[in-house]
């Protein structure tokens, strides 16, 4: 069991390194190196802890692998308490918010590099950072919550033409679907004081996991967490706001929304969906494997006839999302270990799209995918580059996303093998709508201004090799990250096993 | 062996990342020397491991590199099995692609992108010995992905053109939907054998009930025809000759498309558990024989005839493996690989000589401005036809004799196929070596010029391999030949041995007439014509209308589903009903807004009403 | 006959004293001065009165450490946690308000001590609400409270608006107040006594078989209630009168005034009817919904800053009805608790209000306030913090304000009020948004409005501060004020 200090000092470096760069805010270039520098001992720090982190510890009933864990109750009767720890799930995904936060700085073009910008970048991955470690469920709503504000207001504030709207939106949207949350937490944590009026209010994990609920009751809370993971995540049909915001949002924006701030969505539904009510799960998988495949094809659908490059990742993420749902709700500790790897590897593969897009961007002041053609003639190592993402996301072996992808049909064949045989389609469809894609953007003959296009500048080049590098890697020697999420899984899923068979 | 299996996989690797480190920094000739070099040195390679394999007694061994993917009960361990099969298939596919990077890089001189080539070349061969030597489902997969990558990038090599950038697409989708086959294969060996590595599979086989075993089979067999070009996912072939020919030679004709008739031959143990199965099989792979040779006969294009006959090859291939002649599959596939490799690198010569022209009616008496390509591709054109005493003769004999002991009727239909064969291919021979010369136009009145020595020196070696490929098998030495060698890996055999003498005789003499009934027909109609509408039906130059059929029953309803639910599912329904939530709320707002008048009056009045309501509901409540 | 005297405990009284004390000192002082009274001297006065009274309630609560709950003069005046917060909130406020009419006064050049004597003696109205243990006393603090504020409303002569709001005011808040005093005395009549604990021990003790009479007299009172705290439908005439009234009197009638009837509503309703808990939740059930909804639907299409703030304060008291609903230990703590972070807040926002609305508390269009965070950050950031706090976003006071409010009702087995509630805070949650908007957007100054800078004096600065810190820290740190009202319990809980 190592220390919490560690976790701890991983929420808190980004607020302290915002705060700075505030006050350092006159000072012209200062803020964004005070960022930058943030971004590097974090994501550092983030792998010293993956490094660190252990499996094998004995923990709360069913909660064996939570490391560097450490509980304060700062408000008895409000049922608050500072809870933090990591396991298997969290482990990736603080990795990611690191990495995240660090490319997201990097890649930024120059006239985002504000202070005002950077600051609220930071907090925003702070707040992402406190959910994943959250270990306490109404803890982790606030961070998921709070998340909301940040975003707000970088996407109000740096967006493109119709900012305000998309801004507005994407609040009120995911802000109206976690009501059902909260009030579905609060139900959670009495139902459990009630049957024990002695201990007082608590929304501590291993605590929630105890409640005793009828098995009406768990569809109904499991109805009332998936909403507003769904409307995070997205999972189809609770999508819509993601499109707008993608597009409108700036590039680094559009990454953190992406590769973080979904993942929120899907982690929670694991973490807390699944894990808080297994009960639920026999009766409500069906709907919600059906949800994921729908949001296979559909996303597919839409990203091939999207006509804009980040809406087109926007759609592709959702079908993403789909498998990964598909995944999480798989009920075999394969299908769900594939989710949990596929939640980081979706993570690098949309963020390495949306900062090539941001580059083109830059070029042709346009997204539009009709304004471009021929691209791999004058810009070749972009369009390598890209090449490989693609690749990755269509879900080539030896690539990352192969790994997690197979892992999560496999897995899911084994317990539900018709929902893994339709989504086995949606691997045609990515083929698809990314290959027709790259040849509408790359092949063909480059005129005009596309002609005229420069290559990747070697920043570029550094912002994207880092990613690239990930992607290999992860699909060629994926063991020492799978053994890290695995036993963690594999205590969740037997967990659900059990109680949905005894229950 | 442990040590130097390893090194045929790892050569090529080494090459493509030599090219790729310090692409800038290399010249063309050393970026051609140096992936020809490291393909040359993994054959090598692989002669070594075939001699050390032909002293080991086990025949089968087992190399485990390192540990790929390993969660709950799922391992997947990065390991090779080096098997007769498996350097078999090492030995011509590494022999091979070194003649032919020897061939490219003088004809890919001068290309803009000739580091590129090679670099995706290298990791072809990379990509398909992973193939090959994987010792289970989900690395051989690897390797199954890879040369489709690759394949994908030669083919779209010319990406400025639409049509290359297209026809890449195509080939990647098609072999995609084969992939799910294979894909859903793996799904239900692991769910029932709890394995996907080949041997433990294999000694698993007695946990896959008849009905199991028979899904397994067909989910291969979708994977083949995918890979391998057959019925109903053959029409991607024709378009991938987009890519320079040398490609079109390697990965078209002598290796990648062999791949599906590999993984069958591999998974014979598996096969062996369905006979329904098996059959269908057969049926694919004769009826595909027989379709792409009778659309090769009506093709213009050279590179198109040598495709489609391609196909027809694999066809035959394929439906040996139906009828449990592996060995005669594997003895086929490998003499094609000789001839067929032949055939394109010759009809490379020729369109390089008449400077990028492919339309056989642009072409004619070019025997004797070439007197290299000429006599090779003389050569390889007796041998597909299936002439005594060539390779084409032995292997195609070889598959016919063992499907006449299985099924009559598809031993007809193969019978047919080989006329059609010797038709088609003597109809390209006499368009592009004999006749009258209609060239004049393209070359702008210039001579054809010979290629040079390095294009033409491996059209030597293949002829040579094509004239001797039937010592590998030859009927009556069954001690020493190659059906011998692989037997051990295969889990059923079709009883062809039983046969007697006298009928293998007659149905060798079948074969001959056959071959001679086609090449006659060829030169007595094509002798003075160049093309005819009797001989040429539209049917079967437009692949019997089959991407047309594709696109009325799925491309056009898909295109019209993907913009109705883009313009109205998505902004419409879905959206508009989130959109039109928000505008309720605010047009309620409004709404109610429009009571607030400001009048005391009104104000006292709601008051009275809550009042009498809630006075009301309360007395009759308690009442 | 001869008259008993009742021993009366004078700490217990002493708030209400120490405000009527101060409010007749300065009406002598008024009357006695040739000149009018300059505002320094009335807004020290008023501000030391509060203060005093904040020191009186530590020694309040220290006790009732000692001995607990009390009553006084014949148990019409009770002294417990619950009394003491009140008592506390309402003097903060009033201090903050007192700081914030000083400088409109100032500005608006308005001479003279009427505003703080008529506030003090308001204040000093609902303090003896949050008091009272008698539903007559309770009347008598209404009364108090209004006839001040019915003035108070009036107080610019200038604006024909105000004179109409508070006219308006004063019809319709005597129709609630006879039909409060109406139910009081139904319900003597079926109880035979106007002391709510008399009324509780009653009830608990007899069943009524002939309910009616005690039921109708409940639902007179409840409506009473309703219109001072703005529930729909009661709440009409509240937008007209947060407009026309000036803006400090707004904050004014925002904090305190819903602080005193709270204290009553909640007295009256969960003390002295509790046992009939059963009979009245479903009425408070409707208004609950009603008030939260139509509060934040009909903030939506306001365009002017106070009617904005009007109905958000209506969307609020929905909340705080909740805590009464549940009607337990965490209910009334949640209110209180609720009410202690939402009155210094809605102070502080009117105060910005007040300095925006310039010479002549004229401009108060939402769009005057563009670009405010850029050209002014601090008080851009302050109301933004201000508008967050209200909509309940974490880290913000507000944010535990609404949930222990939620968590009392899923306590309570009110799940789908909370969600009820919860989905208006989100339509609610639109309207701060757009506000705050409207303040970081970058100011493209087509009028010469949106470019001015306003000045914003001293005791503004400090009520704005005051609210400000209490929204940040409390949102931070909301354990202590927690423990508060949880110890802030009533006198008598049936």
């Amino acid at each position: 069991m190592h220390s919490s200090l560690y976790v701890s000092v991983l929420i808190a470096l980004p607020m302290l390194g915002a705060l700075v760069a505030m006050l350092l805010r006159k000072t012209p270039g200062a803020s964004y190196a005070v960022a930058m520098a943030t971004g590097v001992v974090e994501f550092a720090l983030t792998l010293v802890v993956a490094v660190l982190y252990k499996t094998n510890i004995p923990g709360a009933a069913g909660a064996a692998g939570f490391d560097f864990a450490t509980r304060h109750v700062l408000s008895a009767p409000l049922g608050l308490a500072y809870d933090v720890s990591l396991d298997g799930l969290s482990l990736l995904m603080v990795v990611l918010t690191g990495l995240v936060l660090v490319l997201a700085l990097w890649g930024a073009r120059d006239q985002r590099r504000e202070p005002a910008f950077v600051a609220w970048l930071l907090v925003l991955t702070g707040l992402t950072m406190g959910s994943f470690v959250s270990h306490d469920v109404l803890e982790f709503f606030v961070f998921f919550e709070l998340t909301l504000v940040p975003c707000y207001f970088i996407i109000s504030g740096w967006g493109g033409k119709e900012r305000n709207r998309a801004a507005l939106k994407f609040f009120l949207y995911t802000f109206t679907a976690s009501a059902p949350l909260l009030v579905g937490i609060l139900y959670l944590g009495f139902a459990v004081q009630h049957q024990h009026p002695t201990q007082g209010l608590s929304f501590a994990y291993g605590t929630l996991m105890g409640a005793s609920i009828s098995h009406a009751t768990a569809v109904w809370l499991f109805v009332a967490f998936a909403v507003a993971f769904g409307a995070k995540s997205p999972i189809w049909p609770l999508h819509t706001w993601s499109p707008l915001t993608y597009a409108e949002a700036p590039t680094a924006g559009s990454i953190v929304l992406s590769a973080l701030l979904a993942k929120l969505g899907s982690y929670g539904l694991l973490r807390f969906a699944v894990g808080l009510l297994p009960l639920a799960m026999t009766s409500v998988r069906p709907y919600v494997m059906t949800l994921a495949v729908i949001g296979i094809f559909y996303g597919s659908i839409l990203a091939a006839v999207s006509s804009e490059l980040k809406r087109f990742v926007a759609y592709s993420s959702l079908a993403q999302m789909g498998f990964i749902t598909l995944g999480v709700v798989s009920g075999s500790t394969i299908g769900v270990t594939g989710a949990v790897l596929l939640m980081f590897n979706h993570g690098v593969i949309t963020m390495a799209f949306f900062l090539m897009i941001g580059f083109l961007e830059k070029r042709r002041m346009s997204t539009q995918i009709a304004d471009f053609a021929g691209l791999q003639r004058p810009m070749p190592v972009l369009a390598a580059l890209f090449t490989v993402t693609m690749l990755a996301s269509i879900g080539l072996p030896g690539l990352s996303g192969f790994v997690s992808e197979y892992l999560i049909l496999i897995g899911t064949f084994t317990t539900h093998a018709w929902w893994s045989v339709t989504a086995a389609l949606g691997v045609l469809a990515s083929a698809v709508y990314l290959l027709w894609a790259y040849q509408r953007v790359f092949h063909g003959r480059a005129e005009g201004a596309n002609a005229a296009l420069e290559d990747a500048s070697s920043r570029e080049r550094w912002v994207l090799v880092p990613l690239i590098v990930l992607i290999v890697v992860l699909g060629v020697f994926p063991k020492p990250v799978l053994d890290r999420i695995s036993p963690s899984v594999h205590t969740l899923v037997t967990m659900v096993a059990t109680a949905s068979v005894t229950k | 062996m442990a040590h130097l299996a390893p090194l045929i996989m790892i050569f090529p690797l080494l090459g493509f990342l030599l090219v790729l480190v310090n692409g800038r920094s290399l010249s063309d000739r050393a970026t051609g020397a140096i992936a020809t070099s490291v393909v040359g040195l993994s054959f090598l390679a692989s002669v070594a491991c075939f001699v050390l394999l032909l002293h080991d007694k086990s025949r089968e061994v087992s190399i485990n590199l390192f540990d790929w993917i390993s969660v709950d009960t799922l391992h997947v361990p990065a390991a090779l099995l080096i098997d007769p099969l498996s350097i078999t298939m090492c030995l011509f596919v590494t022999g091979i692609s070194t003649l032919i990077h020897l061939y490219s890089t003088a004809y890919m001189a001068g290309e803009k992108d000739f580091r590129k080539f090679f670099l995706y070349l290298n990791l072809f061969v990379f990509s398909m010995l992973t193939l090959v030597l994987a010792n289970n489902l989900v690395l051989t997969f690897v390797g199954w992905e890879g040369v489709g990558a690759c394949s994908y990038w030669l083919v779209s090599f010319y990406f400025d053109r639409d049509a290359a950038a297209s026809a890449g697409k195509k080939a990647f989708v098609y072999n995609r939907v084969g992939d799910i086959g294979l894909l859903l294969a793996m799904f239900l060996l692991f769910q029932h054998t709890h394995t996907l590595t080949y041997l433990s599979i294999f000694s698993a086989t007695s946990s896959l009930s008849p009905t199991v075993a028979t899904l397994v089979v067909l989910a291969l067999l979708l994977g083949a025809t995918g890979k391998s070009a057959q019925i109903p996912l053959f029409n991607w072939l024709p378009d991938a000759m987009e890519g320079p020919t040398p490609v079109s030679a390697l990965i078209h004709a002598a290796t990648m498309v062999t791949a599906g008739v590999f993984l069958l031959v591999r998974m014979s143990p598996v096969l062996a558990l369905s006979s329904s199965g098996r059959m269908t099989i057969a049926v694919i792979g004769g009826v595909t024989a027989f379709v792409a040779a009778t659309i090769a006969t009506s093709q213009k294009d050279i590179k198109k005839v040598l495709a489609f006959s391609t196909v027809s090859q694999i066809g035959y291939m394929v439906l040996a493996v139906g009828v449990g002649a592996y060995g005669a599959a594997i003895f086929l596939m490998v003499s094609h690989a000789f001839f067929k490799a032949l055939l394109f690198l010759g009809s490379g010569s020729v369109i390089h000589s008449l400077g990028g022209e492919q339309d056989m009616r642009k072409m004619g008496a070019l025997a004797k401005w070439l007197p290299l390509t000429f006599p090779t591709f003389l050569i390889g054109w007796l041998t597909i036809s299936g002439v005594p005493p060539f390779a084409g003769f032995w292997s195609k004999g070889d598959v016919l004799t063992n499907v006449f002991a299985h099924n009559k009727i598809l031993w007809a239909l193969g019978v047919v196929t080989a006329i059609l064969t010797a038709y088609y291919m003597s109809r390209l021979f006499v368009l592009t070596f004999r006749g009258t010369e209609r060239f004049r136009e393209v070359t702008h009145q210039h001579d054809p010029h010979e290629s040079p020595l390095v294009m033409t020196a491996p059209l030597v070696i293949l002829a040579v391999l094509s004239v001797l490929g039937g010592l590998l098998d030859l009927p009556w030495a069954h001690g020493f030949s190659l059906t011998h060698f692989l037997s051990p890996t295969f889990g059923y055999v079709a009883p062809s041995a039983a046969q007697s003498t006298g009928l293998q005789t007659g149905l060798a003499l079948v074969d001959v007439v056959a071959a001679l009934i086609g090449l006659f027909a060829a030169f007595t109609i094509w002798r003075d014509r160049v093309e005819s509408d009797t001989f040429e039906k539209p049917f079967f130059e437009h692949v019997w209308r089959w991407d047309d059929a594709y696109d009325a029953t799925l491309g056009r309803p898909l295109t019209a589903l993907a913009h109705v639910t883009s313009d109205v599912v998505e902004t419409r329904v879905i959206d508009g009903a989130v959109e039109g939530l928000g505008g309720s709320v605010r047009r309620s707002g409004e709404g109610i807004r429009k009571l607030q008048a400001g009048l005391v009056r009104q104000y006292a009045l709601a008051m009275v009403l809550g009042v009498t309501v809630i006075v009301v509901y309360l007395v009759g409540r308690v009442r | 006959m001869t008259l008993t005297i009742p021993s009366i405990h004078y700490l217990v009284i002493l708030p209400v004293l120490i405000f009527f004390g101060a409010s007749l000192v300065l009406l002598i002082a008024s009357a006695m001065w040739r000149r009018s009274v300059p505002q320094v001297v009335s807004t020290t006065v008023a501000v030391a009165a509060s203060l005093a009274v904040v020191v009186v309630a530590f020694f309040q609560w220290h006790e009732l450490d000692k001995g607990g709950a009390t009553t006084t003069v014949a148990h019409a005046v009770v002294l417990d946690g619950f009394s003491v917060v009140a008592t506390a909130v309402i003097a903060v406020c009033t201090a903050l308000a007192a700081l914030v009419a000083h400088d409109w006064l100032r500005r608006e050049g308005v001479r003279g001590a009427e505003y703080q004597i008529l506030a003090l003696a308001s204040t000093a109205g609902a303090m003896l609400m949050s008091q009272a243990n008698d539903l007559i006393v309770i009347f008598l603090g209404l009364e108090i409270l209004s006839l001040g504020l019915y003035v108070l409303v009036a107080l610019d002569r200038r604006k024909t608006e105000s004179a109409e709001a508070s006219l308006k005011y004063f019809i319709l808040g005597g129709f609630a107040s006879a039909i409060f005093i109406y139910g009081a005395a139904l319900l003597y009549g079926a109880t035979g006594s106007t002391n709510i604990s008399t009324i509780s021990y009653f009830l608990g003790s007899n069943v009524v078989l002939k309910p009616g009479l005690l039921v109708a007299g409940g639902a007179l009172l409840l409506v009473g209630f309703a219109f001072k705290i703005a529930a729909v439908p009661f709440h009409m005439w509240s937008p007209d009168v947060y407009e026309g009234a000036p803006t400090p009197v707004t904050g004014f009638m925002a904090s305190i005034v819903k602080v005193g009837a709270f204290a009553a509503l909640i007295r009256v309703m969960v003390s002295g009817l509790g046992t009939q808990l059963a009979t009245w939740r479903p009425i408070f059930w409707a208004l609950i919904v009603l008030t939260t909804v139509v509060g934040a639907a009909l903030a939506i299409p306001q365009r002017n800053a106070k009617r904005l703030l009007a109905y958000s304060s209506i969307n609020q008291a929905g909340f705080i009805l909740i805590g009464v609903w549940a009607a337990d230990e965490r209910g009334i703590a949640a209110a209180l608790f609720y009410l202690a972070t939402y009155a210094p807040v809605v102070v502080a926002t009117f105060a910005i209000v007040a300095v925006m609305g310039g010479l002549g508390d004229e401009r108060h269009s939402i769009e005057s306030y563009r670009g405010l965070a850029r050209r002014q950050p601090w008080l851009g950031a302050a109301l933004a913090v201000l508008l967050l706090s209200q909509l309940g976003a974490p880290l913000t006071a507000g944010f535990y304000a609404k949930y222990s409010v939620l968590a009392s009702a899923v306590d309570a087995g009110g799940a789908p009020l909370a969600l009820i509630a919860l989905l208006s805070a989100a339509v609610a949650a639109s309207v701060y948004l757009r506000w705050t908007v409207v303040l970081y957007a970058d100011a493209d100054g087509d009028d010469e409005l949106g470019e001015s800078r306003v000045v914003v004096p001293a005791g503004t600065r400090v009520a704005i501060g005051a609210g400000v810190l209490i929204a940040l820290v409390l949102g931070v740190w909301p354990g202590p004020l927690v423990t508060l009202a949880q110890h802030a319990s009533l006198y008598f809980l049936p």
